[in-house]
């Protein structure tokens, strides 16, 4: 576990937080959809740490930066929302297997809803830190409404072309973002290109019912977990197999990137 | 540091507790396992387990609650896929076992005997979240003695017993395993609990209700493991929301020869090693020489 200093901790809007934390520099370099548990330094709040995705990450002199968006949505991420520049935090990670990356894919396509942005920002960072950015980056990016859309503002300075849904069609297309992607994978060929997908479950369980067949797609979970690296088995979600059987699987430690074909959608708990 | 549970002998009091600490190559990044009391592995059936659907775990105040339903590989699969990993170090493994029938229970046992690098089982008669075997048997003083005493035909292993504080009278469970040929018990499995979700009015957990554990049981694991140790001539090892030194030495000074860490190991990795370090310095302070002065050195 490393030693964390709160840097700034945003409000963006009613519920969601950017926050940034100042890391000692031994902690190392995630890759992009992996995730930290993180705590209180003080003993103080619930007992379990809190799962939150990469979605920043920058590497300085003598320490590092990580940043991390999150939705107050309970007890520990309400915690959350209450520190201040200088609180003290404790970080596990980075944990968990992130996106895969083929550098050979033409067109790299991140699709969020809500929350689901997290990890998609950092992804485009490392994107474009591979030259795969620009103009072979399209963002697909859902929300509620307008004023829940989170990291707009960032994603339009990265060059990849940009397509908005929102529930209420405050802003962008009126209806979910999974509605979003017929359209825009039409007239592409699947092996061009590489769909990556983070959200709400009844938003990924949407997107793989409109998924063609012959396209994949690497999707992100989110799950209650008590320890984040494969211990408590609190985290395990129901998964294909090729033989037609089932497995469980942990969200932490085999994913929290999983085929989005192979999530078994009867055992996810869809609010 | 060292302590005795039958012919088991622990380089210290400090053990990790069954479910908590996988197979020890989860904790392998963050823990020295050489330094360990001894790891004690998730429960193993004779077949793959899947374990319950989701959602699994719920956190409650100070504690959290779990109903995993033993998922676990097999006991085939961990012998060639994990055990070879922990043969690596120089620690006390201890097979957690469990059965849905009492067969069951002898074939886990009898191979793990029958396998290098296994140095003691805990039979696990107090799983609260299976259908059969767990704490099906371990509500009942017959069944434990039987469960115990056949387990004891099948191996010469140390035989721990892991009970349920889900019972009216610990003791009788206590004295049922020893009666069984047990060479230690191993108090508190989870405490059965449930919650609610209210705004869906569904319970948190999909198996309804789960074990609870974290500090939140620990005065009851405290009482239980004093009143078990009063009752019984063989050690007992004290489990239920040890976060610190503190909450071993409570354990110790009512009775335990030795613990088992849990839900700490969630919360920060370094929980054992910590805790050691803390028995370490509470003993200095103290002017304790060995730590078997302290087992049951409760003054009332």
């Amino acid at each position: 576990m490393c030693r964390a200093n709160v840097i700034y901790n945003r409000r963006l809007n009613d519920r969601d937080f950017h926050m940034a934390l100042r890391l000692p520099k031994e902690f190392v370099d995630p890759r992009p959809g992996q995730f930290v548990m993180l705590r209180p330094a003080a003993p103080e709040g619930p007992l379990l740490s809190r799962p939150l995705s990469v979605h920043r990450f920058t590497r300085l002199h003598d320490h590092v930066v990580l940043g991390l968006l999150y939705r107050v949505v309970g007890r520990g991420t309400a915690m959350f929302s209450r520190w201040s520049s200088g609180t003290e935090a404790l970080v596990l990670g980075p944990l968990g297997n992130g996106f895969r990356i083929d550098g050979k894919k033409q067109e790299h396509i991140l699709i969020a809803g809500g929350m689901g942005v997290a990890p998609m920002g950092y992804l485009a960072d490392c994107l474009r830190g591979r030259n795969l950015g620009g103009q072979r980056m399209i963002f697909c990016l859902g929300a509620k409404s307008q004023g829940e859309l989170i990291g707009l503002e960032r994603l339009e300075t990265m060059g990849g072309r940009l397509h908005i849904s929102t529930d209420d069609g405050t802003m962008g297309t009126c209806g979910t973002v999974a509605e979003l992607l017929p359209g825009i994978l039409g007239g592409r060929e699947p092996e061009a290109v590489e769909l990556y997908a983070c959200g709400p479950p009844g938003m990924l369980k949407s997107l793989a019912s409109s998924l063609p067949g012959d396209f994949s797609c690497q999707a992100s979970l989110e799950a209650r977990m008590a320890c984040g690296v494969g211990a408590c088995l609190g985290c395990a979600m129901t998964m294909r197999t090729d033989g037609k059987g089932v497995v469980r699987k942990s969200v932490c430690r085999d994913g929290p990137v999983f085929d989005l074909r192979e999530i078994c959608w009867d055992e996810i708990v869809i609010t | 540091m060292g302590v005795e549970i039958g012919s088991l002998r622990l380089k210290n009091p400090v053990m990790t507790a069954s479910g908590t600490f996988g197979y020890g190559e989860e904790y392998a990044p963050y823990v020295d396992l050489n330094r360990l009391g001894a790891i004690v592995v998730k429960g193993l059936s004779w077949k793959p387990r899947l374990g319950n659907p989701p959602p699994r775990i719920m956190e409650t105040p100070a504690g959290m609650l779990n109903a995993i339903g033993l998922q676990n590989i097999g006991v085939k699969a961990f012998i060639s896929g994990k055990l070879p990993f922990l043969r690596n170090f120089d620690v006390a493994v201890v097979a957690n076992v469990y059965g849905e029938t009492v067969e069951e229970y002898l074939r886990v046992c009898e191979l793990l005997t029958a396998t290098s690098g296994i140095h003691a089982l805990e039979i696990n008669v107090s799983c609260p979240n299976v259908k059969k075997g767990g704490v099906a048997f371990g509500t009942d003083p017959e069944m434990i003695a039987e469960v115990t005493g056949r387990a004891r035909g099948v191996t010469d292993l140390p035989l721990l017993v892991k009970l349920s504080p889900n019972v009216t009278d610990i003791t009788a469970m206590a004295a049922a395993a020893e009666s069984g040929g047990a060479d230690g018990i191993c108090l508190i499995n989870t405490l059965t609990g449930m919650s609610v979700d209210v705004e869906r009015r569904v319970p948190h957990l999909k198996n309804i209700t789960g074990g609870l554990s974290g500090p939140a049981i620990k005065p009851v694991a405290v009482r239980m493991v004093w009143e078990a140790a009063r009752t019984v001539k063989i050690p007992v090892i004290g489990i239920g929301g040890i976060m610190t030194a503190a909450d071993a030495l409570e354990f110790i000074i009512a009775g335990a020869t030795a613990v088992q860490v849990g839900t700490a190991n969630f919360v920060n990795p370094k929980a054992t090693l910590e805790i050691l370090s803390g028995l370490g310095a509470y003993m200095n302070r103290h002017g304790v020489g060995s730590i078997k002065e302290l087992v049951g050195s409760l003054t009332t």
